[in-house]
């Protein structure tokens, strides 16, 4: 069934490839009913994902390679069921929000739908080739997406992107190779080497060039400092859905892969790197704090913004506890919800307007589009940690987590929240509030039941998780502590 | 052992009746003067078929001179399949300037013909003769437009610098046949595995057979023809040259360093590692200021052989499945690509490649496929390019050579680069004009059917690594 995730996606695609170019409208209704139906699917394997009997759930091992023992081996653990649910709440809202596309509607649906499948196929997989596989195979829809559908400097943007996330991933992909041969199990299989490691681990300067490698390989998707460039700019030129896809989602790969390969096959290795990752996580959460202070594009605060709040992510990681490592799992659910939302947002006022720029918007576009100005303040409350929302949470359980470990870098951290508040209350007060300016006479707020579903979706998303978090929590605290179990050096699991 | 066995002369003998039927019918059949390529193309069909059907049994003719092996079929059918496409791109590309038809189809099969004695050459006689045979096609073909100085000038610079290696590589073989006495590829291994240590005369002459042959794959330092080479040819040759040649090439080095010499394997792994590290550097950054669309062929080429000399250093069996799949991978990607050129080329009359601006637009399949192909080429899953590339870094990480692995990882990247140069041309910039372009189906068929093998072989990699092992594993 879980196959089901990247198939159902991946046939569209071949369908919406031989319909008419000119059926615009049935290929839009292809695609979002694809990604309705992964929603659901994925929503239905997040509530029946049970922590009781936790380990691997849905699973599939099929044989694929058997010369180099490669296996399909797909399943679902606890921290993929909550990435799964995540990436299924922001493709749909993306398909609904790039009804917004107009011009060569095929190929968009066609890539956009190659990158949904992609993006379930690496949290669906438990097999290392397969994890890169589609993992690699997400970073390369990316570029015609912004390159074709994009805006402003859009031809750079796209190219830089994927050159810096192709860079890291074969620097990984080295990592991968090296931990496969020395294993010498002739086998990829995660749970496998996970074993086998925890019994005869490496040597420790294997496991540090190892992980070296992976954390910096996959640290360039999760942006962290100093390679993290490619994504304001990135997210500025794509379109709405794409923003929203690559924010909320891809760019959670990074933290993901790291906790999967470097914390689960080589752990002293991660160990070592993580004082060197919790500094750079502070260049990210104040140094992008800062520069999206300054910015007058919407979507460079943005941008910046999901940069900075990364840092909080990976912050979670390299405190190597399980406070702090289920800390970092939440704020990848919650901050990929809100970061989708707000491109979405941004997606909309910039389609009517034509225009990102705090200044040129103006004042009091609050009275003009109440709802999705609502929406806006709703998303800012969230992005700065406000009780209420499941950001909250995430961040108090980072803190928590590294403060024992770090105190400076975490003490730098929580200062970023300060600044946070500034730049989006910033946005809030100068593009929502204030004195009404006549120069969008034509602006329409979402009126439409198409129009509001992707916010009202996400937001509810936000809320429902802010309120009841252990909805969330059980089941990443089961796959972590799972982790640790099989792997002790990691971290010791808390009773 | 058996003295004469023709029966393992079977597909080279059918390639000889083909040349015969395609000489006579050109000097006397006025009729079928005009459908040449399509006869060619039919017959060549028709020898691909017989490859799989009446599968030539493996045996060795000649007194073991000429073996029919898993290894070497492997390579015929590759050859075969590039033949074929060749033909076509030869055809429609003979429509435009019709000199001497019959000529051209000829020196393409006998070409042909020499890489598939090279495929099975078991001594380095016949391998000399059998390169040679392949070189000289290609001499005549690439200066093949007469009246076109680039062309002739490109014939006389591969003829020159073709001849020096040559004799380079003749050189050699006299060394290798002085310390062992023979020519013969099992008793020259014989000899080799007793020696404790390898005596320096006898390097030289290995290094020597490495240097010609390294002239043929475009390793660097003996690349230095190849852009000018590739660009001056008629654009199918270029496509003949680059998958054909280059596949022949590989095919001779593969079978001499994990037969003849491999108990020398510490030695000239170092060496080949060398000229993998260079060529994949000076590949890859080559392509990145060219503008026209063979020379960035050529140049990317050239990284390719890197990746398959890296997947030949790294040795052993998983070195020697690695350059299989990967040239498998490479063919099948590389002649998509010079189908959506060829055509490109002939319709815009020019081979720059602000010509391919909007494609997208004009021809959706063309661009399509080439997109596919440049990022197969590049590396990119689900294609086949993505996993013969894994399957080299994997063969270099598993002999230690992590640094060669992670040079050839930086030049994804680097590749990818210019790739996506090209198809930005072909998606993002506007279109250079407004009419779409019609694809004749014996383009449209075999595109069809590479994309296909592309995604196929880059998806279901299992039978193909099977196929690839089962080709080299008598070696281990």
């Amino acid at each position: 069934m879980i196959a089901f995730l990247v198939i159902i996606p991946l046939a569209s695609a071949l369908v919406i490839l031989l319909m008419p170019e000119n059926q615009s409208e049935g290929i839009r209704r292809v695609t979002l009913f694809s990604c309705l139906a992964t929603l659901l699917l994925s929503l239905f394997i997040f509530l029946s994902y049970s922590v009781n009997r936790s380990g691997i759930q849905f699973e599939i091992n099929r044989p694929w390679v058997e010369a180099l023992g490669i296996r399909y081996h797909a399943g679902v653990d606890g921290i993929s069921a909550v990435m799964i649910l995540l990436h299924g709440l922001v493709s749909f809202s993306g398909a609904m929000v790039s009804r917004s596309i107009k011009e060569r509607v095929k190929e968009y649906s066609i890539f956009f739908l190659i990158l949904v499948a992609s993006i379930f196929g690496v949290f669906t997989s438990l097999d290392l080739f397969f994890l890169y596989f589609f993992y690699e195979m997400a970073v390369i829809p990316m570029y015609p997406l912004i390159g074709v559908w994009g805006s402003k400097n859009k031809e750079y943007a796209t190219m830089k992107l994927t050159l810096f996330i192709t860079g890291g991933a074969v620097l990984a992909l080295v990592g991968i190779l090296a931990i496969y041969q020395a294993s010498g199990l002739q086998s990829f299989d995660l749970s496998v080497l996970q074993s086998h490691f925890a019994a005869n681990p490496l040597a420790r300067p294997v496991q540090q060039w190892v992980a070296a490698l992976l954390i910096f390989g996959f640290g360039v998707i999760a942006s962290l400092w100093p390679t993290h460039s490619w994504s304001p700019i990135g997210y500025a030129a794509a379109p709405s859905a794409v923003s929203m896809l690559h924010a909320g989602v891809l760019k959670k790969l990074g933290p993901y892969l790291i906790i999967r390969l470097a914390l689960g096959l080589v752990p002293d290795g991660a160990r070592f790197w993580m004082p060197v990752v919790a500094v750079l996580c502070v260049m990210n959460i104040l140094y992008a704090g800062y520069c999206a202070m300054v910015q007058k594009d919407l979507k460079f605060i943005i941008g910046f913004s999901s940069v900075s709040h990364m840092g909080y992510v990976l912050l979670g990681l390299a405190c190597l506890n399980q406070t702090g490592v289920s800390g970092a799992v939440l704020l990848m659910f919650s901050h990929g919800v809100m970061a989708a939302l707000a491109f979405a947002l941004i997606g909309f006022i910039y389609d009517q307007t034509h225009t990102r720029m705090v200044d040129e918007l103006g004042g009091g576009l609050g009275s003009k589009i109440p709802f999705i100005s609502v929406c806006f303040v709703m998303t800012a409350m969230a992005s700065s940690g406000l009780p209420g929302f499941s950001n909250f949470i995430a961040e108090i359980m980072i803190f928590f987590g590294a403060w024992k470990k770090f105190p400076l870098p975490t003490l730098a951290a929580v200062f970023g929240i300060l600044i946070t508040a500034i730049y989006l209350l910033r946005v809030v007060k100068e593009v929502f509030f204030g004195k009404e300016k006549e120069t969008w006479p034509s602006l329409r707020d979402a009126e439409h039941f198409t129009q509001k579903t992707p916010f009202v979706l996400l937001l509810a998303a936000l809320l429902i998780f802010g309120f009841f978090p252990s909805l969330l929590v059980r089941k990443i605290d089961a796959g972590v502590k799972r982790m640790a179990e099989k792997n002790p050096s990691v971290f010791e699991v808390m009773p | 052992m058996n003295p004469i066995g023709l029966s393992a002369l079977l597909l080279e003998g059918l390639v000889l009746a083909l040349m015969f039927t395609v000489f006579v019918a050109d000097l006397f059949l006025p009729a079928a003067k005009n459908r040449l390529g399509e006869i060619v193309a039919a017959g060549l069909a028709v020898i691909f078929a017989c490859a799989f059907l009446f599968s030539p049994r493996t045996g060795s003719a000649f007194g073991d001179t000429f073996v029919c092996d898993g290894l070497a079929l492997f390579f015929k059918v590759l050859f075969i399949l590039t033949a074929i496409l060749i033909t076509l791109m030869a055809r429609a590309f003979l429509k435009k300037s019709p000199k001497n038809p019959g000529e051209f189809y000829l020196l393409i099969l006998s070409a042909l013909l020499g890489m598939l004695f090279l495929a099975s050459a078991n001594d380095f006689i016949l391998l000399f003769v059998s390169v040679e045979l392949v070189t000289v096609s290609f001499y005549v073909m690439t200066a093949y437009l007469k009246t076109d100085q680039r062309s002739v000038e490109a014939g006389i610079k591969y003829l020159i610098l073709g001849a020096l290696s040559s004799g380079m590589m003749l050189y050699g073989i006299s060394f290798i046949y002085g310390h062992t006495g023979s020519t013969q590829f099992d008793a020259v291994r014989g000899v080799l595995s007793g020696f404790e240590t390898a005596p320096p005369l006898l390097l030289f002459g290995i290094l020597l057979l490495m240097a010609g042959l390294g002239f043929k794959v475009g390793a660097v330092p003996f690349q230095f023809w190849i852009p000018d080479v590739y660009e001056g040819a008629p654009l199918p040759v270029t496509a003949f040259l680059s998958v054909g040649s280059k596949m022949a090439g590989f095919a001779a080095l593969l079978r001499i360093c994990i037969s003849v010499i491999a108990p020398f394997e510490k030695k000239w792994s170092v060496l080949i590692a060398a000229l993998a590290a260079m060529t994949l550097v000076y590949g890859n950054l080559g392509a990145i200021p060219q503008k026209n669309i063979k020379r960035f062929l050529g140049y990317s080429s050239i990284g390719h052989a890197g990746y398959l000399l890296t997947a030949i250093a790294a040795g052993g069996l998983s070195g020697a499945r690695g350059v299989l799949f990967y040239l498998l991978s490479y063919a099948v990607t590389l002649l998509a690509v010079f189908l959506v050129v060829v055509f490109c080329s002939l319709h815009f009359e020019t081979d720059d490649m602000s010509a391919y601006d909007g494609l997208s637009q004009r021809s959706p399949i063309l661009a399509g496929s080439l997109f596919l192909a440049l990022l197969s080429l590049a590396g990119v899953p689900p294609l086949s390019g993505f996993f013969a590339k894994f399957l080299v870094l994997s063969s270099a990480v598993e002999k230690g050579l992590v640094w060669l692995a992670l040079l050839g990882a930086v030049n994804v990247v680097i590749s990818l680069y210019y790739y996506l140069v090209l198809i930005k041309r072909m998606y993002i910039h506007p279109p250079v004009s407004r009419d779409s372009i019609q694809l004749p189906l014996s383009f449209r068929v075999p595109l069809y059917f590479l994309m296909l093998a592309m995604i196929g072989i880059g998806v279901v990699q299992n039978p193909f690594v099977h196929l690839a092992t089962s080709a080299v594993s008598k070696f281990f």
